[in-house]
């Protein structure tokens, strides 16, 4: 049970910067998700903080102690791989005991510890074997359940379900999520889900190319996105991007992309008044496009006409994939519209949650 | 769509009956006639000399023997070697033999002496060079990879001829070698060593039946086997996850423990038969005692194989000499059995 603290936290392979100037607090009892594309140094954040890199610059805290040169062991930290690295000639049992055994902890202690871990997991009649007869989904339940029994103050865990399919995942995500509760102990979660960590982090860090990118809760993560890379990251399908000029007209503001012009809604105009004239990039989400005629009640709305390229049904809603001028995007409609390829579509953009980036610098401006 | 529960009973079960032998050799006539030509050769030039020799092995099959041939009726009344049953046997292992310094027993006890010191090496140095070569942090290690193979690389009795030469007692390398340390640090070593004439034994006790020249044609065929056991320790080692390794460091494992409780374990499927294999290869390791020590002093390093080359070689005995070999078969063939039930050399980790 401890904080973590990410101090300017940079790591260097050689001229690759992995992880650039990382400042990052994470709360005793929190569940933090490090999420972004692979590549993007969330894994060599996480290895930095076990101890299995040595960081090139920076200090990193559990509790108030510095763990910079501690080893990997007395870090008080457990790990959940993400190829799980099961010891292939010790049975269930011995995988889970021996952080226990090596630490001399009494035989009816580790026992006790291994089988109530087990019995928490569902594996008690997996104890005797090996890991190759096991499936992928009980692997996962035995690497979770050798990082539960040390009992440590962090816990770490490297993409732990990509090696399962769809359904498991979803079912393992929920569980992962009730053992954070039950266990009551920091959780570090690296994955390059954005489900997953919307779903399971209490609050998410995103990042790209060893940068932090923002670092807040799943509902202002989506809601509010620092930049355009956030913005596009988070949410399925992802945001549309739209590059257009803002003008103003009677006291107005609008977004002109050539071929549609929406109005801007009242709340922004004061923010927006200065860019007036310029070329910026708006995002609108999927989930924010509507069929004109099965639109929810909206309280400040835009319509635009485009060319309907592809539906994809999915069931309780269509993705309609559009085209206007040089612009496509999708909208995410009823699924009673009768949008078909090649027709063109009446749509309405919500233009409360409306998003404008700046096009150099792609940081948000509303 | 609704599915249909099946019932438990559902219908009579399909029967299957065996095909008759002629079927199955009709159905499966291309593939014996692919194999035919290998396999009709396999016949005579493996197979043949294996029951023929079988056959030796109860006759008492001298030179003058050697005319019988069993395509020529006309030489088998006159050549045909008589059946002696188990004699040969008997008198092998009842040391009735009239060679010099024979002693079976003695002999058994010496070749497993030497086939266990040699693998206990093999392994230890194989091992050891195979984890140090695998440490990223040494230079040139692809280097010395290649290098290291190059004793197992060479025909063995090229190799056993060349120690044999580094042996001699008056131009030999390793008695100069000694001249050489001797005039750099002004020790007194002997340098006049005769390697394989002195009796006396360098250590006594247990080990009194060991002449020294049983230490000179260990340490020539450690340098010969140990790169076998490092080839195969670098491949089974290369295979170990690393993330096995960052796994035990979290888990408290020193660089100690790591080895002996995930290395060790995990490249042992890989050392069982290689261990296997050295074992039968050293039993039988004829070109380093024949070539170097030639079972001096007193054949008293002679082992098996090289003791059964001698009958035939000096004595002309050959029936008592296949008789030697399939007893050297039997002793190897119990080894195998016995190790390989009690190790399941077969089992592999799924890593």
């Amino acid at each position: 049970m401890a904080s973590v603290t990410f101090d300017h936290v940079t790591k260097a392979f050689g001229e690759v910067i992995a992880v650039n100037d990382l400042s990052l607090e994470i709360k005793d009892k929190e569940f933090l998700v490090l999420v972004g594309p692979s590549g993007c140094g969330k894994t060599t954040a996480l290895r930095c903080l076990a101890g299995l890199e040595d960081i090139t610059s920076g200090t990193i805290s559990i509790g108030d102690r510095v763990v910079n040169d501690i080893a990997p062991k007395d870090r008080d930290i457990a790990m959940v791989f993400q190829s799980y690295a099961l010891y292939p000639h010790m049975t269930v049992y011995d995988n889970m005991a021996f952080g226990l055994k090596l630490r001399k902890v009494p035989k009816a202690e580790i026992d006790q510890k291994v089988r109530e871990a087990a019995g928490l997991l569902g594996i008690e009649a997996l104890l005797n074997r090996k890991p190759k007869q096991l499936s992928g989904g009980q692997r996962q339940r035995v690497a979770v359940g050798r990082a539960i029994v040390r009992n440590p103050q962090v816990f770490l865990m490297d993409e732990p379900l990509s090696n399962l399919d769809a359904k498991l995942r979803v079912q393992a995500r929920t569980e992962i999520s009730r053992l954070h509760k039950r266990l009551e102990t920091t959780f570090i979660y690296v994955t390059h889900d954005q489900m997953e960590a919307m779903t399971m982090g209490d609050r998410i860090a995103v990042m790209k190319d060893g940068i932090l990118q923002q670092l807040d809760t799943p509902q202002h993560l989506y809601d509010k996105p620092a930049n355009k890379f956030v913005a596009g990251f988070i949410g399925s399908p992802a945001m549309n991007f739209f590059d257009v000029t803002l003008v103003g007209e009677d006291g107005e503001l609008a977004v002109d992309s050539g071929t549609f012009k929406l109005r801007v809604p009242p709340q922004y105009r004061q923010v927006l008044a200065n860019h007036a004239g310029k070329e910026v990039v708006m995002g609108l989400r999927p989930e924010d496009i509507h069929d004109k005629e099965f639109m929810p009640p909206l309280s400040f709305s835009a319509r635009l006409k485009a060319n309907v390229d592809v539906t994809e049904l999915m069931g309780n809603e269509v993705f309609v994939y559009l085209m206007s001028g040089e612009n496509s995007f999708v909208a995410r409609v009823d699924p009673r519209s009768r949008a078909k390829a090649g027709m063109e579509m009446e749509c309405v953009a919500n233009m409360e949650n409306m998003h404008i980036f700046d096009k150099q610098t792609e940081v948000a401006i509303v | 769509m609704a599915v249909r529960p099946v019932a438990a009973d559902a219908g009579p079960k399909p029967v299957f009956k065996r095909p008759s032998l002629r079927e199955r050799i009709k159905s499966s006539r291309t593939a014996w006639l692919y194999i035919a030509p290998a396999a009709l050769i396999m016949l005579f030039v493996t197979l043949f000399p294996y029951i023929y020799q079988l056959f030796m092995a109860f006759t008492d099959y001298r030179v003058r023997n050697l005319r019988f041939n069993l395509l020529n009726p006309e030489t088998w009344a006159r050549y045909a070697p008589p059946f002696v049953g188990l004699d040969n046997f008997v008198r092998i292992l009842t040391n009735q033999l009239t060679i010099e310094n024979y002693d079976f027993w003695r002999l058994l006890l010496f070749n497993i002496t030497w086939t266990v010191a040699n693998i206990v090496f093999h392994v230890a140095l194989g091992v050891l060079i195979a984890l140090v070569l695998n440490s990223k942090t040494v230079l040139l290690r692809r280097v010395y990879r290649a290098l290291f193979v190059l004793p197992w690389a060479m025909p063995g009795y090229v190799a056993a001829l060349t120690w044999r030469n580094m042996y001699d007692d008056r131009f030999g390398a390793i008695n100069q070698l000694f001249g050489v340390i001797n005039r750099l640090i002004g020790t007194s070593f002997p340098t006049d060593t005769r390697w394989f004439v002195i009796s006396e034994p360098p250590i006594g006790g247990l080990l009194s039946f060991l002449p020294l020249a049983f230490y000179a044609v260990l340490l020539a065929n450690i340098w010969l086997g140990w790169p076998f056991m490092s080839v195969v320790a670098t491949g089974a080692l290369q295979s170990i996850p690393k993330e096995l390794y960052e796994a035990a460091s979290i888990d408290g494992a020193s660089g100690w423990q790591q080895l002996r409780k995930v290395t060790l374990p995990l490249i042992r499927p890989a050392m069982v038969p290689a261990i296997m294999l050295g074992t039968i290869w050293t039993f039988n390791q004829f070109s380093v005692i024949y070539f170097i020590s030639q079972g001096n002093p007193f054949g008293r390093t002679e082992i098996l194989i090289t003791q059964a080359y001698k009958l035939v070689a000096e004595q002309r005995l050959y029936g008592v000499a296949a008789a030697f070999s399939i007893v050297v078969f039997f002793i190897l063939l119990s080894f195998t059995l016995i190790n390989n039930r009690v190790t399941r050399a077969t089992e592999a980790y799924d890593v």
